[in-house]
Formats: structure tokens, C-alpha cells, sequence
């Protein structure tokens, strides 16, 4: 297996506070990783490291075997590293099928029918994006990410705000979809029953810090995971 | 030399009478108020009209409260129905606002330029270090240096204070919290307003006085909000009495460029800085 | 799967050309109208209100393009429209070159540094954006109004035209009846082309970053070009439309460039409707007539122009331009309803 993603040493702190304290996290290619820990943890802030939203980190970040430390958001994409987004982040007065066509005017349209298929945005291409429901909101978000058939797919939350029912549709959907193009995928999220039914690894953070990694049995079993975190839930 | 600071002292302490009126407004209403200059042009006249059949103090005092009063106004008619519209929007109708107090003070004063006396105990000049510098203008020092410190004093201390520095920082958390930022929002325009006036008073027998008097001060003093960092009130001050300098220093020693100084100064720091000196938001 | 695709491109580029038909039908109209104008208008004093109106027009339609493109308030757009003015006067008059020449760098100049400025700029949003613009321009006015060996500072200087430009008599440009035609049909070429570029991948593209720049940059686009582009085409239009102006008037002043020139363009704008591409030069003409009908009160046309723009942003969000599109809406509507 070769590695997809690979962050060496990535730090970021605010102020006093250290959100990342030197991380390394290696996802090998065509995985599914979930990442987890309490809230706080770093989770986000490694997505948005990795991904080149944040600003004034350390640390070094590679793709395929090439660093890709210091490039901006849009060259990453252009290697196919895509991210979803926790908060839903949309194009809201453009309609729907006009945001997924000039994604694809970048990214390449391949995968593009497949993606509004999967996630059933068909009828819903002449709508303007404020205007269609949360659930809708959320699945465009995600197909923004989609477009052009990235290589690794960073998602933050993806189920964020939908019910028990939709996120494992959604879970479903995501895990067909990834599996069939054979995506590397760093999935973070809250949702427990989601994560071990679809990753094969998890990583689990907690203070900033990497706490234990390792399959979803594993995980599940590890003492200081329970302590740290499941604990907390149970 | 030292004359010289001092000049810039009693132009950059008017600037900041203005700016942190610009502040206070900004930190709860989220917009920069364009009719700040118009209403500091308004509090000088009506200080000059009441000085003119009474005397400069009562003119003073009769401009903070009349001031304060449309202060009031203004918030409770224009920038709290407002306050859901997009911020930008709220901008313009300040900038409308600018334009019919200019027609109003034109039509009640006319467009000729007015001159306004400083009081008599203020007439005349002290030596300072060898050159003579008019009391009147350190008594423009002395006044923006109480309204700085107790300004300061208030935000620190006051409860008051405490919800309007909150609320410059986060208005939809601090207005969360339960503070009542509609009422808050009444006091902090009023009082900017009110320090517009006053500022308008004392700057009078500095400048001549006309319906567009305001425009060029808010302009720098928009420059003095952006570089202090929108929000900032330390930074403002800092700002404000940087801006007196180079406004002063311009003048004497680059007098081709000394007007565009400021706006230099602005571009720079935006660049660089984009919140400004000292500020977090943008 | 294909289903999909022909969901996606199919119908929606049928709909467009159809609109674009549409389009070359409406400014073949509107160029027509403006043809005829001399003949229906009887009044040298209207044609040349008319012509002022028009080049207000465009300057408004300048500081709207920004707005619905790029989602920038400008409260500087004046100094394009002064820059474009003062390169061409102060080229001509200096005798830096010929008038031709100093036709083009008036265009070329300002569109430039708009667009130099803009990739700066650029990622700046809201108030402090207004107040960079709105210092850039102040700074520009300054150099007009101190700098008096480059065209007289706060005087201003007149501009003689020479007798021929690009071989086209000097009288032509300054003859109400046939500046007003000009003036008219480089303002209709000019929405005309708004309106193609809004429609090109290019006016899309802007479109999707002046909703969410950071989006943007996900979905892989560097956001900062094609702002900056948009900057330029804003500099363009106004830098015409103050070229229009010195060759109509024959004379050039720092007033042009001043801010509060900026501020009554944004306020037509706003007051014409900015999301709506000829909403902006709507609300010029509207407001330029209201300083017609408020007559010997011309004093007070700002507060008059002020209070309309209070009025407006408080009642209509969308400005005048909405307002129409809004009443045509419920007319076709009715139409439509007592046909079935």
C-alpha cells in the first residue's frame, strides 16, 4: 500500500493554546480514516491544516509522495485533495446546477452525472441553493467536493445537523461512492455509529495530540480511548 | 520643534474626538457612521449660534446635549430598525443622511464661511520653549485627554463599559448573554454623537465654519478608525495622534504630498496589517 | 447517468442562447431609439441634459458591475472617471501626444491601475474595503487639486479638442444631438457586453466567487485574478464614461475625482437596483431628472438625492429596477393566468 496523505509534525496554536501539537498522521491510499476525539481535540484544525484553509502552522504535508506544504487551497484541489465542510459552506444565490458546472469547468466533469446521481441533486440542479432544505444544503456541499473525482477526500462532519436515518443514508452513499473510485478518505465525525460502520482505521486525537490509532475494534477497546472519550459518551 | 508636536497634539486630538465616536458606533452597530462629519459640522453651529447671543460654554454644553439628543435619534430611527439589513446598506443611509444635514445646515446658515471666537480667558498666547503658542489650542489638548481618560475609565470600570467593550468584540454573544444591546446601542450613539458635537465646538474657533466643514475631518478620522483597526479604542488614539503628527509634519516638510500622507499611511497598513493597528476583525 | 449529463448542459445552454437572441433583439432596439432620438427630441437643452444623464449612466453602471460581480462597494469610482478625464486633458492640452493617442492611454491608464489596485485589494471585504477605495480616490483628488503644473490644481483646465479625432470631426463630440447618440450607443455596447460576459463561464465564475470566495478556492479557482479582472472592466466603463465627459464639456477639475462625485454614483446605483445590470443606470437617469425637477432648488438636490436613497434602501431593497421587474412579473402573471 502506498501512502495517499501524509502530515509530519503539523502544529498550530492559538495564542497560548495549542490545537495541533506536532501531529503525524499517514493515510494509506484507497482508506477510509476516521478521526475522532472530544470536542477540542484538533479535528478540524488538522482538516483545515491539511486542506490549506489555516494559516500560521508548522509542520509538513505531503500527497502522493509530494510535498504540498506551501501550496494554496485551490493547487491542492487541483491534486486532488477536496474537503467538505463541518459549517455548510455553498454558493447560496447560485443555483445548483450552475455551482456543480463551473466546479467541473475546473475540476474536470468526470464522475460529475455519477456524483448528482449518488446524491440524488438531480431534481434539484434550477434551484438556488438557500432556497432548498438543510438535508439538500448539506449533500450539495459534499458533491462540491466531489467534483472532478478527487484522490483524497478530507470531510469535516459531513452529517453534521442531519437525523440518525439521513446520516447513514448519507454514510452509505459516501462509502459506494468512495469505494468504486477507490478515494482515500479523513473522516471526522461526531457520529460514533457512522465511523465504524464505514472506516478502516481510526485515529483518535485528543488535546491536540495523536492518542492511539488502529482498527475500529482496536480503537474501540483501547483503555485510553474509553478514557479520553468514548468513556465521556457511555 | 516642540510647537510643532504640540500642533499636531491639538489636530490629532480633535481627529480622535471624532474617530472614537466612529468607534463606539461601529462596536455595536457594525457600520461606519458617514454622517459622523455632518454631525460634527452641525454641533459647531449650533455651538456658534449659541455662542453668538449667549457665551462659548453654554454654546459647549448646549451642543454635547443637543447632540447627545439626535444621537439618540438617530439610533432609535435609523440604525435600530436597521440593524437586520445588510451593514453596507445601513453605510449608505448614513452617507444619505450626510447629504440632507449639508442642505439642512445650508439652509438655516447659509454656505458663507462663519468664524467663531475662542473665549476671552482662552485669548492670547503662553511661551513654550522660547515661541508663543495660543492657550486656546491647549485647551483643545486638555480637552481631548479628559474625554480620553475618562472614556477609558468608563469602558473599564463602568458596567456599562463592560458590555460595550463585549459588545465590540461580539455583539451576537454578548446580546446572547442578555444584554440589552438596542438600549446599550442608544447610550454608545448618543454619546458618540455627543462627542461629535462637542468636537465640533471646540474645533470651531480653529476652523472656518461651513455646511461642508466635516467632510475632510471624516475623512481622516475614517483613516484613524481603519488604521487603529476597525472596533479598537486604544488603537484609535494611537492612530488618531499618529495621524496629528504626520498631518503636522507633512505640512511643514513634504507640503506637496502632506494631504495624501494619511491615505498612504492607510494603504500601507491595510496591506500589511489588514485589521488595522491593533484590531482583530476586518 | 447520461440523464444527468443532458440535465446539466442540454436545456440550460439552449435557454441561454434563446436569452441571447433576446438580448441582441433589445439592444437593437435601444441602439434604434437612441438613432432616432434627435428627431423626437425638440429641445437643444434636452438633448444635452440627455447626454449628461447618459455619461452618469455609465459612471453608475461602472461602480454596479463591481457590485454584482464582484460584491464590492467602491466609494472611489470617481477616480477612475477623473483619471480616465485627466489622461486624456492633460495628454492633450501638455501636447504629450495626439489626441488619438491620449484617447487610448485615457482608456488603457485607469484600467490598469484598477486593476493593479484590485489584485491587492481584492480579498478586502466589506467597510474597510469601502474606506481603501474611498482613500485611493481622495488621494488621486489631491494630486489634482495640489499639483497645479499638471492641470492647474483646484482651477481645473478646459481641454480644446483638436478639429479631427480618429478623423471624426471635434464638432461631433461636442454637438448635443449627435455626443447624445454616441454616448447612448457606447452605453447600450456596453451592457450589451455586461450582459454577455455575466453569461460566459468567466461572469459565472465571478458570480460564484462574489457569493463565497473561499468556496471558490475549494472548488479550485484562484479567486484573486478574476477579481482583479473584474476591477478593471469597473475602471474601463468609468474611464469612458469621464472621457465622454472632457469631450462633451472640453474641460477637466479636480470635482471629478472627488468623493463625494464617488458617493452620488454608488447612490444611483443602489437607488437603480445594483443586482439588476441596467438597474444602476436607471437610477442615474431617475436622479438626474430629479435635479431637473428640483429646479431653482438645486442647492438642495443632495439632500433631495439623500433623502431618496433613504427612502429607497428602507422600502426598496432592490431599487427601482426590482420595483419594474417586480410589477412585470405580476403583469405577465395576470396575463399569463387569464390566458389558461
Amino acid at each position: 500500500m502506498t501512502v495517499a496523505l501524509e502530515g509530519r509534525g503539523l502544529s498550530r496554536a492559538f495564542g497560548g493554546f495549542r490545537a495541533l501539537d506536532g501531529v503525524d498522521i499517514s493515510v494509506e491510499s484507497g482508506q477510509i480514516r476516521g478521526l475522532i476525539g472530544p470536542n477540542g481535540a484538533g479535528k478540524s484544525t488538522l482538516i483545515d491544516v491539511l486542506s490549506g484553509r489555516a494559516q500560521n502552522w508548522s509542520g509538513q504535508i505531503f500527497l502522493d509522495g509530494e510535498e504540498i506544504t506551501h501550496l494554496k487551497i485551490q493547487d491542492r484541489r487541483h491534486r486532488g485533495l477536496a474537503r467538505s465542510f463541518q459549517r455548510t459552506n455553498i454558493f447560496p444565490t447560485v443555483s445548483i446546477g450552475m455551482q456543480l458546472t463551473v466546479a467541473s469547468r475546473a475540476l474536470g466533469d468526470s464522475g460529475l452525472a455519477e456524483v448528482v446521481e449518488a446524491l440524488n441533486l438531480g431534481p434539484l440542479l434550477d434551484h438556488q441553493a438557500a432556497k432548498v432544505s438543510y438535508g439538500d444544503q448539506r449533500r450539495l456541499d459534499l458533491a462540491l467536493a466531489l467534483v472532478g473525482r478527487p484522490r483524497v477526500l478530507l470531510l469535516d462532519e459531513p452529517a453534521a445537523g442531519l437525523t440518525v436515518e439521513e446520516s447513514l443514508t448519507l454514510a452509505g452513499i459516501l462509502r459506494d461512492l468512495v469505494r468504486r473510485w477507490g478515494t482515500t478518505v479523513l473522516i471526522v465525525e461526531h457520529d460514533m455509529e457512522v465511523i465504524f460502520s464505514i472506516c478502516d482505521r481510526i485515529t483518535v486525537l485528543n488535546l491536540g495530540k495523536t492518542l492511539a490509532e488502529g482498527g475500529p475494534d482496536q480503537v474501540r477497546r483501547d483503555p485510553a480511548v474509553v478514557s479520553a472519550y468514548l468513556g465521556s459518551q457511555a | 520643534m516642540l510647537i510643532q508636536v504640540l500642533n499636531g497634539v491639538v489636530y490629532g486630538g480633535l481627529l480622535y474626538l471624532l474617530a472614537v465616536g466612529l468607534v463606539l458606533i461601529f462596536g455595536l452597530r457594525e457600520i461606519v457612521n458617514f454622517a459622523h462629519g455632518a454631525l460634527f459640522m452641525l454641533g459647531s453651529y449650533i455651538g456658534f449660534s449659541i455662542a453668538a447671543s449667549y457665551d462659548f460654554w453654554l454654546g459647549l454644553l448646549g451642543s454635547l446635549v443637543a447632540m447627545t439628543a439626535i444621537g439618540i435619534c438617530l439610533d432609535a430611527a435609523v440604525l435600530r430598525p436597521l440593524r437586520k439589513h445588510d451593514h453596507m446598506v445601513t453605510v449608505l443611509v448614513t452617507f444619505g443622511i450626510l447629504l440632507v444635514l449639508e442642505a439642512f445646515a445650508t439652509a438655516v446658515w447659509g454656505k458663507s464661511y462663519r468664524s467663531m471666537t475662542p473665549p476671552a480667558i482662552f485669548s492670547g498666547t503662553v511661551d513654550i520653549a522660547g515661541q508663543p503658542f495660543p492657550v486656546y489650542r491647549l485647551f483643545v489638548i486638555a480637552v481631548s485627554l479628559c474625554v480620553a481618560a475618562a472614556l477609558t475609565a468608563w469602558l473599564r470600570f463602568s458596567r456599562i463599559g463592560l458590555y460595550v467593550r463585549a459588545s465590540s468584540v461580539d455583539p451576537t454573544t454578548t446580546a446572547i448573554l442578555g444584554v440589552d444591546t438596542d438600549r446599550l446601542s442608544l447610550i454608545v450613539v448618543g454619546l458618540g454623537t455627543g462627542l461629535a458635537g462637542l468636537s465640533g465646538v471646540v474645533a470651531a474657533p480653529l476652523m472656518a465654519l461651513s455646511p461642508t466643514m466635516g467632510n475632510f475631518i471624516l475623512i481622516e478620522s475614517f483613516i484613524v478608525v481603519v488604521v487603529g483597526g476597525l472596533g479598537s479604542f486604544s488603537g484609535a488614539l494611537v492612530a488618531a495622534l499618529l495621524i496629528g503628527q504626520i498631518h503636522n509634519f507633512g505640512a511643514i516638510y513634504l507640503p506637496w504630498a502632506s494631504t495624501m500622507l494619511p491615505f498612504l499611511l492607510m494603504v500601507g497598513v491595510l496591506i500589511w496589517r489588514p485589521s488595522g493597528l491593533a484590531g482583530k476583525r476586518t | 447517468m447520461t440523464t444527468a449529463d443532458t440535465r446539466i448542459d442540454g436545456p440550460g445552454f439552449r435557454v441561454a442562447r434563446q436569452r441571447n437572441g433576446r438580448l441582441v433583439a433589445i439592444a437593437c432596439i435601444a441602439l434604434a431609439l437612441g438613432f432616432l432620438a434627435p428627431h423626437l427630441i425638440p429641445s437643444l437643452l434636452w438633448m444635452s441634459l440627455l447626454t449628461q444623464a447618459v455619461v452618469d449612466m455609465t459612471l453608475a453602471t461602472s461602480v454596479g458591475i463591481l457590485y454584482r460581480q464582484n460584491g464590492r462597494i467602491s466609494f472611489g469610482q470617481a477616480a477612475f472617471f477623473g483619471l480616465g478625464a485627466y489622461t486624456f486633458g492633460v495628454i492633450t492640452v501638455r501636447e504629450f501626444g495626439s489626441a488619438e493617442l491620449a484617447l487610448v492611454a485615457a482608456l488603457v491608464v485607469p484600467t490598469l491601475i484598477a486593476f493593479l489596485l484590485g489584485l491587492v485589494i481584492a480579498r478586502i471585504p466589506g467597510v474597510a474595503h469601502a474606506m481603501l477605495t474611498l482613500a485611493v480616490g481622495q488621494a488621486l483628488y489631491e494630486i489634482a487639486f495640489k499639483w497645479r503644473a499638471l492641470a492647474n490644481g483646484d482651477d481645473g483646465m478646459s481641454v480644446p479638442l483638436p478639429d479631427t479625432i480618429f478623423g471624426i470631426d471635434s464638432d461631433f463630440f461636442q454637438s448635443p444631438a449627435t455626443m447624445l447618440v454616441f454616448c447612448w450607443s457606447l452605453l447600450v455596447l456596453t451592457l450589451f457586453g455586461l450582459a454577455l460576459m455575466a453569461r460566459s463561464p468567466f461572469g459565472q465564475l465571478t458570480e460564484v466567487i462574489r457569493e463565497n470566495d473561499e468556496r471558490a478556492r475549494f472548488i479550485g479557482y484562484g479567486t484573486t485574478l478574476p477579481r482583479a479582472i473584474i476591477y478593471g472592466v469597473s475602471a474601463f466603463i468609468a474611464a469612458m464614461a469621464g472621457i465622454l465627459q472632457t469631450l462633451y464639456d472640453g474641460y477637466i477639475s479636480p470635482q471629478m475625482l472627488h468623493w463625494s462625485a464617488s458617493g452620488m454614483a454608488l447612490i444611483m446605483a443602489i437607488v437603480g437596483g445594483p443586482k439588476i445590470l441596467w438597474g444602476p443606470a436607471l437610477g442615474a437617469f431617475i436622479l438626474f431628472f430629479f435635479k431637473d425637477i428640483a429646479g431653482d432648488a438645486t442647492e438642495y438636490w443632495p439632500a433631495l438625492v439623500g433623502g431618496t436613497l433613504i427612502v429607497v434602501t428602507l422600502l426598496l431593497p432592490e431599487g427601482f429596477a426590482g420595483l419594474i421587474l417586480k410589477l412585470l412579473a405580476r403583469a405577465t402573471g395576470r396575463a399569463d393566468r387569464g390566458r389558461s
